[in-house]
């Protein structure tokens, strides 16, 4: 006598055995009138969930799930977004050119100021990438953590922001000549539409300005905060509201033993 | 590119038939394919792995329904007169109502057996393939099945002597 198992039957039922296996478990079935009772049961039960949503399979598919044309209005988007950055490169040239003929002798461009504007900058080019839009994956969370914490001199946290619903990507390290360490961290994160969300962090030796600030950009917002130890500028399109409550999320898990500035002042 | 996007649209009649049957409803089904679609085509080249394209695109599926479902139970259920599926023409051997009854017992599945049972018996996917998409082991798929089959049994009142249980 064979040995048939539940599993072996199942296996059978569902069409995964090879031809001997399945001929055995018919020749078992024969002398076993029950089982193949039952067997026969649970046979009408999968042709019956068949029955139920098969033939979704042979319905027209709306336009709205054609690939092609989620791919171009993809790209589309993309495409917008690479305008506004050239429009934003443009406006922040006439900026700096307009602030440098104007400039009063004794007064320089706020640090803080060049700070958001890189974090923008760095946003608008980065978030448009696919294959290249992070240095090193987000599944790599304890790499960047040392790797970050050690380049720019001050220990950093990967803030976990799923309950936001955003997923992280990744991060890089980026070049911040206008600050003492020279040296800025990006992380970026994606929600489940994508659209993408950077974290732009420095160390905040040196830099003195207000401890928050909040700057339209495009159809990008900025908010920016201080901390005795890092700057951080949170770039994307959410709304400011959304970025004030992603910026306590992300202030609390970033530095973790600092305490967090008043956003509530904004 | 072109290829990628010709494969992608190959898959979409059967992404909206297991989203169907999830949700059994067409609307949020719908949605479901299309923030599917979208999230591949964001993420070609980034996050597909080099293998066949069904099982990746059934793992994000899988994925943003769960999702889904967990915002859904936060902010409380959704009763939708929609939700009863069109029965449509049964086979000879299936009534309407018993039809009516087995959608019902589906939904009423704990949400991983549903998964699995749509997966294996609508989809016809390998148990291994299954158990790949659910990042699950083999045994852990089987009973959930062997489970999800029984409780259908049960709730359709066809079990009045569960032989397989004792079959060794």
């Amino acid at each position: 006598m064979m040995d048939v198992t539940r599993d072996t039957l199942m296996a059978y039922l569902d069409g995964q055995l090879d031809g001997d296996a399945s001929a055995a478990v018919d020749a078992w079935l024969a002398d076993n009138p029950d089982a193949a009772i039952e067997l026969a049961q649970l046979q009408r039960q999968n042709e019956a969930i068949n029955t139920l949503f098969g033939p979704v399979a042979s319905e027209p598919v709306p336009p709205r799930l054609n690939p092609h044309r989620l791919a171009l209005a993809q790209s589309r988007r993309r495409w917008q977004g690479a305008a506004r950055a050239a429009m934003i490169v443009g406006v922040l040239g006439i900026g700096i050119a307009a602030g440098w003929l104007l400039r009063p002798v004794t007064d320089t461009p706020a640090l803080h100021n060049r700070l958001i504007a890189d974090a923008v900058s760095a946003h608008t080019v980065f978030v448009a990438e696919n294959r290249h839009a992070v240095e090193v994956a987000g599944t790599e969370t304890d790499h960047l953590t040392s790797w970050l914490s050690n380049r720019l001199g001050t220990g950093l946290a990967m803030p976990d922001l799923a309950t936001a619903g955003l997923s992280f990507l990744g991060g890089r390290l980026l070049p911040a000549p206008a600050i003492p360490g020279g040296r800025a961290a990006q992380l970026m994160y994606e929600d489940s539409a994508g659209e993408r969300v950077t974290l732009y962090i420095t160390p905040s030796a040196g830099i003195d300005g207000p401890n928050l600030e909040l700057v339209r950009l495009g159809s990008d917002n900025a908010l920016y905060w201080a901390s005795a130890t890092i700057t951080c500028t949170i770039v994307g399109p959410q709304s400011a509201e959304t970025l004030q409550a992603l910026a306590d999320s992300v202030f609390a898990q970033l530095t973790p033993a600092a305490t967090a500035p008043a956003y509530r002042e904004l | 590119m072109v290829d990628f996007l010709d494969e992608l649209e190959a898959c979409v009649p059967a992404l909206r038939r297991y989203a169907r049957a999830l949700t059994r409803n067409i609307d949020h089904a719908d949605d479901l394919v299309q923030d599917c679609l979208e999230r591949a085509i964001s993420r070609r080249g980034l996050f597909r792995p080099s293998g066949p394209m069904r099982p990746w695109l059934f793992t994000i599926l899988v994925n943003l329904h769960r999702n889904a479902r967990r915002s859904e139970q936060r902010r409380g259920p959704h009763l939708d007169a929609d939700s009863l599926p069109d029965l449509g023409t049964p086979a000879p051997q299936h009534s309407h109502l018993a039809l009516a009854e087995l959608s019902r017992a589906i939904d009423g599945l704990p949400l991983e057996q549903k998964e699995t049972l749509l997966l294996v018996t609508l989809e016809g996917m390998a148990y291994a393939e299954a158990a790949s998409i659910l990042d699950i082991p083999l045994g852990t798929l089987m009973s959930r099945l062997g489970r999800a089959r029984a409780n259908l049994r049960l709730s359709t009142g066809e079990a009045q002597e569960p032989h397989l249980r004792s079959v060794k």
